[in-house]
């Protein structure tokens, strides 16, 4: 017979909240990974072995507003919704297009890929090139934390259990310049999961870099940015001379470590993933396209 | 006209078998080798709580082995195991968590033995013991093949390789074994219930009353559901028989990906003598199958690709040898093609690349080579129908407008340093029907029309609509002899009860010789009609004598008539990424008559865009004996956004005996679209592979040794 489990679906976040300091339980947004983490054979529903918290439902968890130069993005927006929304940068969508299929896309959400922490999560690399932090909150008030500290290893993020992230903050996303692109490599054009994650931001005064930012998914157990790599970039002119590519290539070359598995080889991720960062480094011109 | 089978399946109404409660009914789990080659040494039970319990071979009232063709597959592995996911035995019980649990805790202990795990193992080991199941050769005498090299200005030397390819049906394998008193009715998903029937006579040692197999709606079979079902259906007959109750066996998705068969993968050898201006003299071919633990159906499926080895090609001074060969993996089998993928496959990739080494466009190459009536078969048989080849060619040049194409990809690839476009071609044919004497000496089809006191005229033929639309088809061609509306004929889901052996539903022989037999049934049944009378008729299969075919000698006919296609195709290949976009499909087909346009049409996009899928897109690999990817997404069968639309056109051309001229036509339309996709990705990159599927992986290796770049 089937067991009995405990599960709550409150009306507000704060008596979520509660109850997370109370119980550890599972978080469940559009449970598209937490269904499938927890599935059973054929015939048996899944086993949960805590109480299930729903949080797709509340409000305060799906706001997405503009302040200042940044953009806010409730944790529980699906991302059929952020698809729908004017606020939402252009290669945000074009990521989230990317992410399974409709179906899912009506009940995934933003918060649920960071927190699932997959060293192939779709939006994760745009994320981190977007210096994305995150809102957590709890009984005890909220915190802020940048999404390379949150993510700390496959499926591992620093949230303590009372704490839910209700927001994510994309900084300074609003501001004019910035050129940003994001690629997926998956088997097919939908229903993939990534074997090669990349994207790219540059900002440019004139034809002077004044920042860029590269990240890398399904490349390692999180995805791979190198701020001190990023750095030797800033104050070059565009179009970059073949030796700072080839130098900034070389880099990540070093510390881009994939591996072998079902889905590809660790010599194609790796192969791939600098070949999508030297062809974006190779531009001639790059458009603000925020 | 809604197809018969429209509301069920669009309403979701309809039931699979995984759907069914029957009274008393238990769930069957198989225990599964976890060791790909060993002798069982003991074996543990946990215990066991009431209303459970195990089977195994000693279960088994007849002999331990799923009749097939060889006497090589235990239902139950008792002494050795082949593969892993062999099973072993099934717990059977009410609760599927509770037979989950029991599961883990059965211990096996197995003696392991140094396995074969990949088919270039059993090509060097081909000479020991039971690593060759089958073999044939046939062709030019090989002397002669000899004297012709020494005077032949070079000699092309090639090595192909074709992957594993999943079927994906939609509905995984499922069978339920219903118990009664005086028979047990085994109902499921499957393509052929006399296979299963007989299957289960032998397991059960029973007669021939004792069991009863029904089909249940079937979502999609492509082979898959041939001769692999008849294991699972001894699995819960035995089971049944053993614990006196109803025993359902159902596989989730990744336990199907594991542990059914898949299509055969190939290694062809090709050897070629060419003159100076690239013409050939003479060609070698040597073919070598994964047949994986058991001989299965492997024997068979070696013959069509052999027969096939020559593609749509008169070929001087031809020579072909083949094998099958064991391995400790999961056992291969049927799958839409049955060998002739892997040929065609091989052929048009040797054909294209013979091509760039005389400096002539693809196609004009190949098109000197095409066979035309009248010429003799690679065994000594007769094209004797019309062939539409060039018809087809011609026509499909202009809607494609392949010249121009070609032209001016080359000049814009000149300039897009990213993305590179490509165009190219397959042609290739397809045998209808068993090969050589199967439907004579093994099928003997027999088919029945039953009319009722109220003159509701139905169909008993042993049949299965898979999804492939026979229900429409067949009830078409009654309704038409008859003169009755197409809705008023009755087509229920067979049962051995009730239908003859019509034969199993494969080789793109059920519209062709089910359904001319149906059309000759209809006509006497109209010629005997009598309103208000219980009538019934039945027809029996009629050999056409052709060239008699001779399996020792692998000479004649080996099949009464065959099917034709052109596939054009055009692609964008990422070169950063080795992505391939298909950008256009283009498909002329020759299957004698159509009798249903729809129908054709889903044949048509069905079959291609699982024929491309297995040309770049579909993936599977065994490592250690273990498939590696267990979910769709990992193994990546086309969505919607993978697959373009595809512009296809038919040609008449009847066949006097099919029903209104109609041929076979659910296999021919995959066999196109691997060969056609690779030529399309090597007009691309002007880079040659040997192998499909040519994946990102495959493409990214080939430029980056290309290019000897950094990786």
């Amino acid at each position: 017979m089937a067991e009995k489990i405990t599960a709550y679906r409150f009306d507000q976040l704060d008596q979520t909240l509660s109850q997370l300091n109370k119980e550890n339980c599972a978080i469940i947004a559009g449970g598209t990974d937490v269904m499938v983490m927890y599935k059973s054979r054929r015939g048996v529903p899944p086993k949960i072995p805590k109480p299930i918290v729903f949080i797709d439902h509340l409000s305060e968890l799906k706001r997405v507003y503009q302040k200042h130069k940044d953009l806010y993005i409730g944790a529980c927006s699906t991302y059929s919704e952020l698809l729908e929304n004017p606020l939402i940068p252009g290669p945000l969508k074009k990521a989230i297009k990317t992410i399974a299929a409709p179906a899912i896309r009506n009940r995934g959400t933003l918060g649920g890929n960071v927190c699932n922490a997959s060293p192939a999560g779709d939006t994760l690399p745009l994320l981190y090139v977007y210096n994305a932090k995150l809102l957590l909150r709890s009984v005890n008030g909220e915190r802020i934390v940048a999404i390379s500290d949150f993510i700390q290893g496959v499926r591992r993020i620093q949230r303590e259990r009372n704490e839910i992230v209700a927001e994510i903050i994309l900084p300074s996303v609003m501001e004019e310049g910035a050129h940003v692109v994001f690629e997926k490599v998956g088997n097919r054009n939908a229903d993939a999961i990534a074997k090669v994650g990349f994207a790219g931001y540059i900002r440019l005064n004139g034809a002077v870099i004044e920042d860029a930012r590269f990240a890398f998914g399904a490349v390692g157990p999180t995805m791979v940015r190198s701020v001190d790599i990023e750095k030797g970039l800033f104050g070059k002119t565009i179009p970059l001379a073949d030796t700072d590519i080839a130098q900034v290539v070389g880099a990540f070359d070093k510390i881009i470590k994939p591996i072998d598995d079902q889905r590809s080889t660790a010599i194609y991720r790796k192969t791939v993933a600098l070949n999508l960062l030297r062809y974006f480094l190779s531009m001639n011109q790059y458009q603000h396209n925020q | 006209m809604p197809r018969k089978d429209h509301k069920g399946k669009v309403s979701g109404q309809l039931p699979y078998i995984s759907d069914v409660k029957v009274e008393n009914m238990v769930y069957g789990v198989l225990y599964r080798s976890t060791i790909a080659y060993g002798r069982i040494k003991s074996i543990q039970l946990p215990d066991l709580p009431e209303g459970y319990e195990a089977v195994g071979a000693e279960e088994i009232p007849g002999p331990n082995y799923v009749k097939i063709i060889k006497e090589d597959q235990p239902i139950f592995a008792n002494e050795w195991v082949n593969y892993i996911g062999e099973p072993i035995l099934m717990l059977v019980g009410a609760d599927l968590n509770i037979l989950y649990d029991l599961l883990e805790k059965v211990k096996i202990d197995i003696e392991e033995h140094q396995a074969i795990y990949t088919l270039e193992e059993a090509i060097k080991q081909k000479s020991a013991p039971g690593v060759t199941m089958a073999s044939y050769e046939f062709g030019e005498i090989l002397d002669t093949i000899t004297s012709i090299e020494l005077k032949a200005h070079q000699i092309i030397e090639e090595e192909y390789d074709t992957g594993y390819q999943e079927h994906v049906y939609l509905e995984p394998q499922g069978m339920l074994a219903i118990y009664k008193d005086d028979e047990i009715v085994v109902q499921g998903s499957m393509q052929c219930l006399y296979y299963i029937k007989n299957a289960l006579i032998n397991a059960l040692a029973c007669g021939d009353d004792d069991v009863r197999v029904v089909q249940s709606p079937t979502g999609g079979g492509f082979g898959g559901k041939e001769e692999f079902p008849s294991m699972m259906a001894c699995h819960v007959a035995v089971a049944a028989k053993a614990v006196k109750k109803s025993v359902m066996l159902v596989f989730d998705r990744s336990e199907d990906m594991v542990v059914t068969t898949k299509r055969h993968p190939a290694k062809l050898r090709y050897r070629t003598a060419l003159d100076r201006k690239g013409n050939i003299l003479s060609m070698s071919v040597d073919l070598f199958l994964d047949a994986g633990a058991n001989e299965g159906l492997s024997s068979v499926v070696l013959q069509r690709a052999l027969l096939n080895s020559a593609g749509v090609y008169k070929i001087p001074h031809f020579h072909a040898k083949g094998y099958v060969l064991k391995t400790h993996t999961v056992p291969n089998g049927a799958f839409r093609g049955f060998g002739a993928p892997q040929s065609f496959a091989g052929i048009e990739s040797h054909m294209c690349h013979l091509s760039n080494t005389a400096n002539i466009d693809p196609l004009e190459y190949k098109r000197k080579y095409l066979v035309k009536q009248g010429d003799p078969t690679i065994t000594k048989g007769n094209f004797r129908d019309p062939i539409l080849m060039e018809e087809m060619i011609k026509d499909l040049l202009n809607t494609s407008n392949y010249k121009k194409k070609k032209t001016e990809f080359q000049q814009d690839n000149q300039q897009n340093q990213r993305y590179k476009k490509g165009i190219g071609t397959s042609l290739f044919l397809h045998g209808c029907g068993f090969t050589g004497s199967g439907e004579r000496d093994h099928i003997k089809a027999k088919v029945k029309l039953v009319k009722s006191k109220d003159d509701q005229v139905s169909l008993k033929i042993s049949n299965s609509d898979m999804g492939q639309g026979i229900f429409t088809t067949l009830s078409k061609i009654v309704a038409k002899e008859l003169d009755l509306p197409y809705e008023e004929i009755l087509f229920p889901y067979p049962d051995t009860k009730e239908v003859p052996d019509s034969g199993p539903t494969v080789a793109s022989r059920t519209t062709m010789i089910v359904g001319k037999l149906l059309e000759r049934a209809a006509k006497k049944l109209k010629s005997q009609w009598q309103t208000g009378v219980e009538q019934e008729v039945v027809e029996n299969y009629v050999h056409r004598e052709m060239i008699p075919w001779n399996e020792k000698t692998f000479t004649g006919d080996a099949y009464p008539a065959y099917s034709w296609g052109v596939n054009i195709v055009e692609v964008e290949v990422d070169t950063l990424t080795g992505n391939v976009k298909l950008e256009k499909v283009y498909a002329n087909y020759d299957v004698g008559k159509v009798i249903d346009d729809r129908v054709m049409k889903g044949q048509i996009d069905g079959g291609l865009a699982q024929g491309l899928a297995y040309g770049y897109l579909e993936k599977m690999t065994s490592k250690e004996g273990k498939i590696q990817q267990k979910s769709i997404s990992d193994y990546g069968p086309p969505t919607s956004l993978d697959v373009v639309s595809i512009e296809s056109k038919i040609f008449d051309n009847p066949y006097a005996d099919g029903p209104y001229g109609a041929k076979g036509a659910g296999e021919l339309t995959l066999i196109g679209g691997a060969p056609a996709v690779q030529a399309a990705i090597e007009d691309a990159l002007q880079t040659p592979f040997q192998q499909i599927p040519v994946t990102p992986e495959v493409i990214i290796d080939s430029l980056w040794m290309k290019e000897g770049e950094e990786g």
